[in-house]
């Protein structure tokens, strides 16, 4: 076994008493140390039995766990679960206890001594984002569903487990706290490198958040286990292209960011300055358009050579309106930016607000084709087909 | 709606001398009210011409013996109760013998849907008269309301708080103390409140085989037409019933743990 596995399931079975079926039935896995690994299918399939098995919530009927090289069976349950973060969808804050409470219960179970305790409190409300003075003595109720769930992933992490459990965290807030909660959740993995079991039944959320996904079929079979980039190009069979749902391609865009593809550049036009070079290589290419721009590079509104010309000296005002994305906005942000200009056209702007390049409809297709063709060889969805081919149409003028 | 609950949100974090003030404030109207009512039968008693019977029946010591007796009883009932019902209603909502909860109901209902003085009769039957029949009636009698409010009082305590629990390393027994009980304890003070008034009412009926309290004063006074040793009896045994009450009260106040709503 390398060493870098950190769970590694093997041929695991869960009976239960008069059900002639497993609900889990003989699965095996091997997780990486630092990976996100989402278990995402139907309800009822059997994905949260899995999860619960790691921590022994659940006992499993045949088969090994191992995390870190141990057989989980070989150590005392309580012992076990104290060892593994462990966040659920309703939260679970105990509603008499106060945050800090909550978030030092495994520290105490663990025998800290008090002084230990709170600070280590503190420095995780404050690592989730909540002012350790304002929020380290109020009651769960008097939390917001999305701090709720915050100070739920603080009490994980409290005795800074290496394996984390989540079940369907972000399940239960609202669409936009739930984006807000997976941001700033996958920035701290980015600093903590924990291994991570996560359910969910929501494939975007699996995108967003997995490093690879496992599709579980009824009984936890695994039907695919894969990146989400080679899940998404390359479904291994209908079940899963029909769990993925429509949009694939979309859902790919998601998966980019600005900063991963080619920018082109566009002439650009000082106001103050004499505008006559870019009018002279606007009025040779047919159609094509110039930035204008402030004095510090930031870009103002696009103009052709009709809009040139009918200015001449004054360009306020000229124009079609500007859309702009930074570099780590994702393509899917940049396809919107794309298409709320009269262009086609989204301009790249730094953290400044500086024009640094423009990406295109045309670019953005060329990506997508490309990475497509690499990693599908061959058919494809058949609705996936008809963007496939207006790419490849579209790709020779780029090439 | 919003600024209900803005209140509420308030109040928990009071700092414990307003706590004080708080429940002084919902509290004291009780006492006021029965110290009158005492008050009150006091004047109307030593204004009344007594005639020997009700002398010696209105003595001062036999009325602080009665009280004394009854308050013996209804306080070791309590006890036991507590410890027979907490205890049983604990056992039962353990996931191994949790099937065994409807009959232990079942069992307690029989105790309770038979009339008292039936049950106290047929008790004495068995086990003679005198005190301990008495106890072990009143408890029978009391044990249904503690040991259901303490199995809905657990049962109704949020499961996933339960897994939550479970799931950061709490063992069974840290769960049950450390969540189920705080949680479940202002239904099962609830339960426990009204077995404690129930026991004082079915105390009364103990003078009929011949274990005292304040019933033998109701009866000695029906018996002999004396209207005044007939209410004192009755106002003191409703007086110890609603004190009781109040203070079951005051202690769930005391008890019932911060943040819930």
């Amino acid at each position: 076994m390398s060493r870098d596995v950190m769970i590694d399931l093997q041929q695991v079975s869960k009976f239960y008493r008069g059900q002639k079926a497993p609900v889990v039935d003989n699965m095996s896995m091997t997780i990486q140390q630092g990976e996100i690994i989402v278990f995402v299918g139907p309800s009822g399939c059997g994905k949260t039995t899995t999860m619960k098995m790691i921590n022994r919530l659940i006992e499993p009927s045949s088969g090994r766990i191992l995390i870190d090289g141990t057989d989980v069976t070989a150590l005392d349950g309580n012992d076990l679960r104290r060892q593994i973060g462990y966040v659920i969808q309703q939260v679970g804050l105990f509603p008499h206890m106060s945050v800090a409470t909550n978030v030092g219960l495994v520290p105490k179970m663990l025998g800290w001594d008090r002084k230990r305790i709170e600070a280590r409190a503190d420095e995780l409300l404050h690592l989730v984002g909540l002012e350790p003075a304002i929020y380290r003595n109020r009651l769960p109720r008097q939390l917001s569903g999305g701090q709720q769930q915050r100070v739920g992933v603080a009490r994980a992490l409290a005795a800074d487990p290496p394996v984390m459990l989540m079940d369907e965290p972000f399940g239960a807030t609202d669409p936009m706290t739930r984006d807000r909660l997976q941001n700033e959740f996958l920035r701290l993995q980015e600093q903590l490198r924990k291994t991570i079991v996560f359910v969910t039944h929501d494939f975007d959320e699996a995108i967003k958040m997995g490093t690879r996904i496992a599709v579980l079929g009824e009984r936890s079979k695994i039907r695919q286990f894969d990146t989400p980039e080679n899940l998404l190009a390359n479904p291994a069979d209908s079940t899963v292209a029909q769990f993925i749902g429509r949009g694939a391609r979309l859902k790919q865009l998601d998966l980019r960011r600005v900063d991963a593809i080619a920018w082109e550049d566009v002439p650009l036009i000082q106001p103050d300055k004499a505008a006559n070079g870019a009018k002279r290589q606007l009025e040779q290419t047919e159609g094509s358009s110039a930035l204008t721009v402030d004095a510090d590079n930031r870009p103002l509104r696009w103009v052709n050579a009709h809009d040139l010309a009918a200015g001449a000296g004054a360009l306020d005002g000229a124009g079609q309106t500007v859309t702009t994305v930074e570099p780590q906005a994702t393509l899917r942000d940049a396809l919107d930016a794309m298409l709320a200009s009269r262009d086609g056209a989204a301009v790249v702007v730094d953290e400044d607000g500086r024009y640094a390049g423009t990406v295109t409809l045309d670019g953005l297709m060329q990506v997508i084709h490309h990475a497509s063709e690499q990693e599908e060889p061959g058919a494809g969805v058949p609705d996936q087909r008809a963007g496939a081919t207006t790419a490849a149409e579209l790709a020779p003028e780029q090439r | 709606m919003s600024s209900a609950t803005q209140i509420r949100a308030e109040e928990t974090i009071l700092t414990p001398a307003s706590r004080w003030r708080g429940m002084l404030g919902r509290h004291a109207t009780m006492p006021a009210l029965l110290a009158v009512v005492l008050l009150g039968t006091y004047l109307w008693v030593s204004a009344t011409d007594l005639d020997d019977i009700e002398q010696r029946a209105l003595e001062a010591n036999k009325l602080l013996r009665a009280v004394g007796e009854h308050v013996t009883l209804t306080a070791l009932t309590t006890v036991l109760v507590v410890a027979i019902a907490g205890g049983g209603g604990i056992l039962l909502t353990r996931p191994s013998i949790r099937w065994l909860a409807p009959f232990a109901t079942g069992l307690a209902n029989i105790g309770q849907a038979t009339p008292a003085i039936g049950l106290l009769v047929l008790l004495s039957i068995f086990l003679g008269i005198g005190f301990s029949t008495t106890l072990i009636c009143l408890v029978a009698y009391s044990v249904l309301p503690v040991l259901q409010n303490t199995i809905v009082g657990i049962n109704q305590v949020d499961r996933h708080l339960i897994e939550a629990g479970r799931g950061i390393g709490m063992s069974p027994l840290a769960v049950l103390l450390r969540i189920e009980l705080p949680l479940a304890v202002p239904v099962i003070l609830a339960g426990v409140r009204t077995a404690l008034v129930l026991a004082v009412g079915v105390a009364t009926l103990a003078t009929f085989i011949n274990a005292g309290g304040l019933g033998s004063l109701i009866v000695t006074g029906i018996k002999l037409q004396r209207e005044t040793i007939l209410v004192t009896g009755a106002v003191l045994t409703a007086t110890l019933a609603l004190t009781l009450d109040w203070l079951g009260g005051v202690i769930s106040d005391l008890l019932r743990p911060r943040g819930l709503d």
